[in-house]
């Protein structure tokens, strides 16, 4: 092959690997310009991944739902419609394995499990990371108990931006202060 | 060229062994070999280096600086990838050397994984770690093309494993089916090792890599019916000793044929496995279901394995009977008798495993090869502790059993190396 038709398609090579990246940037930007934010209240722990650093677990309250629809498997496709009350928290209002029409909020996430007894399905919402500097990540972790150990309500939340069943995680949140600044605080 | 050579040459021209002519022509022998050699060294160490500030770029970007604002933290995720194109683009266009090639694809494969991981750090993406992986070798992947890059090449076949083993066997109880695209993407490449650089290391990696990779994956494809994995192993095991026996790579030196030990080493191991009776019970206890993934996976493989022994018959490369390459035939109708019955199975296992060792033993003897032998004396005692553990024998019964094999040990070394020293006499 000759030299000019290589370096023609590395080009081409090198364009997608640009795009890539930006592409995830530009769709997640529109989420955050344009989308709706809504407040998950949420209880973290602090994980580590291999080549993107540490983060912290968001385990969400919000994350079953009462359905009489029982058959349902593992890692399948689940539309959670959402509402917002009226402090702007997030309160799930139905799902359904396919788009419905309705003009709700929804978020596309993954089935866990289905409680038979209960009848609740169990799902996994798609923002369940939030990634910390790698020195502040397990003190969130224990400032949030902390501040759950000494208030009465759960008054952690995460702030998710939400459009067309996408999702951009923006911040954690602890009394009402950013949980970056919070961990600083607590210090 | 070393000094020696220089004074032995020297010496052979002096006692007119060899004429000055002579003694500049292997001179200039020496010389032009050895051109290409320090060159090989810059271009291992350039690759290294690559990799290291590679993955250190990766680690210090993975801090998570919460200092820099969201717009630097992308200027920054864009900076390595740009250098690292910047590079390789550069090397293409002027047609630097292999050593260039090399490490700056290196340097971009790397600057790709570290900019896709830094925009799911800022925007908080939560993907699965194994999609991450996906994403990142097959934006690599048309690299190894291009450089026509060996480290490349080396560092697909290990981040696809990666990628399988996360896809298949922790992000959940999932099938890696593009395991397989991944590893065919690689194919053309090692074809061409194979056939225009038969006899170098970087071919001899890939012989051990790719069996190697597959020996790891295999088990992902197992979902629900693990009985099957043991029949899919024995099979895939009996597949790669079947392709290590094909001349092309059963003609080279044993240690740059991985497909030839991997193969023998794992049907002896499986072998092993399941000649306790436990596992056969575990077998029985289960339904075996047919209309599995696990059930047409191990067809696949077995058709596969099959096709490769009839071609090998076909082109006459069989000469003589050797039970490893049949032992996936045998094991597979062992295995479903093992469904109804499970004493069957053992004995026959048992015994199979016995003449494998006897086998082993007659070819270690018949080519003069002590590792061989003892390997065939290896599989035999494996094969008497295995049983030591769980059956009801005595225990004096036992002890003279090992006494004969440790006995059998010294015996059959020493009646080789008489017989090696007598045929050299």
């Amino acid at each position: 092959m000759k030299k000019i038709h290589i370096f023609i398609l590395f080009i081409m090579i090198a364009v997608a690997q640009i795009f890539v990246p930006a592409q995830m940037i530009f769709n997640k930007e529109s989420i955050m310009n344009t989308g709706t934010a809504y407040k998950f209240k949420t209880q973290p722990v602090d994980p580590n991944d291999p080549y993107r650093g540490k983060y912290i677990n968001l385990n969400f309250e919000q994350n079953s739902f009462v359905t009489t629809d029982s058959i349902w498997e593992r890692k399948d496709k689940v539309y959670v419609y959402l509402e917002a009350d009226s402090l702007g928290y997030a309160k799930v209002k139905g799902v359904s394995k396919t788009l419905l029409n309705l003009e709700k909020d929804f978020i596309v996430s993954e089935v866990g499990w289905y409680n038979k007894r209960d009848r609740e399905l169990n799902f996994n919402l798609p923002f369940n990371r939030y990634y910390m500097e790698e020195t502040k990540a397990y003190d969130a972790e224990i400032a949030v108990r902390n501040n759950q150990r000494d208030s009465i309500q759960n008054n952690t939340y995460a702030l998710v931006y939400i459009k067309n069943g996408e999702a951009v995680l923006n911040d954690v949140i602890i009394n009402e202060i950013s949980i970056k600044d919070y961990v600083e605080i607590e210090k | 060229m070393n000094s020696k050579i220089q004074n032995d040459i020297k010496e052979l021209v002096e006692a007119q062994v060899i004429s000055s002519e002579v003694a500049v022509n292997i001179e200039s022998y020496y010389t032009s070999k050895k051109i290409d050699a320090p060159n090989r060294l810059f271009t291992v160490f350039a690759v290294l280096g690559s990799t290291l500030v590679g993955l250190g770029i990766i680690l210090i970007l993975a801090h998570n600086w919460d200092n820099f604002s969201r717009s630097i933290k992308t200027i920054f995720a864009f900076v390595p990838l740009l250098i690292g194109q910047f590079f390789v683009g550069y090397s293409i266009l002027k047609k630097k050397s292999v050593a260039w090639k090399e490490a700056s694809g290196v340097f971009l494969f790397f600057a790709v994984g570290a900019s896709i991981a830094l925009v799911s750090q800022i925007y908080n993406i939560s993907g699965d770690f194994s999609s991450y992986m996906l994403t990142w070798v097959l934006l690599c992947a048309p690299l190894i093309y291009l450089l026509k890059s060996n480290a490349l090449a080396i560092l697909h076949i290990v981040f696809t494993t990666n990628y399988a083993c996360a896809f298949g066997y922790f992000d959940g109880n999932q099938t890696p089916w593009l395991y397989l695209l991944l590893l065919a993407v690689l194919m053309p490449y090692y074809y061409q090792l194979l056939k225009h650089k038969k006899a170098y290391n970087i071919t001899s990696v890939f012989n051990w890599l790719i069996p190697l990779s597959i020996v790891v994956v295999l088990g992902a494809f197992v979902a629900r019916n693990g009985e099957f994995g043991i029949l899919m192993y024995v099979i895939l095991f009996g597949l790669l000793y079947n392709i290590g026996k094909t001349p092309f790579l059963n003609n080279q030196k044993l240690r740059r044929n991985g497909y030839l030990v991997l193969g023998s080493l794992g049907t002896v191991y499986m072998l092993l496995l399941t000649s306790f009776e436990w596992l056969w019970k575990d077998i029985l206890r289960e339904a075996v279901v047919f209309n599995s993934q696990e059930f047409y996976v191990s067809t696949v493989l077995f058709l596969i394995t099959l096709g490769v022994v009839w071609y090998s018959y076909s082109k006459k490369w069989i000469e003589s009977f050797n039970l490893f390459q049949y032992v996936f035939i045998f094991f597979t109708i062992i295995f479903f008798i093992g469904i109804s019955t499970s004493i069957f199975p053992i004995i026959l296992i048992n015994l199979i495993i016995f003449i494998l060792g006897v086998i082993v033993i007659k070819i270690g003897a018949d080519k003069f090869h002590f590792g061989i032998l003892n390997y065939g004396l290896l599989i035999i005692t494996a094969l008497i502790v295995c049983r030591f553990f769980d059956t009801n024998m005595s225990f004096v019964l036992r002890g003279l059993l090992f006494v004969s094999v440790g006995v059998g040990f010294f015996l059959t070394n020493y009646m080789m190396l008489k017989r090696q020293k007598t045929k050299k006499n």
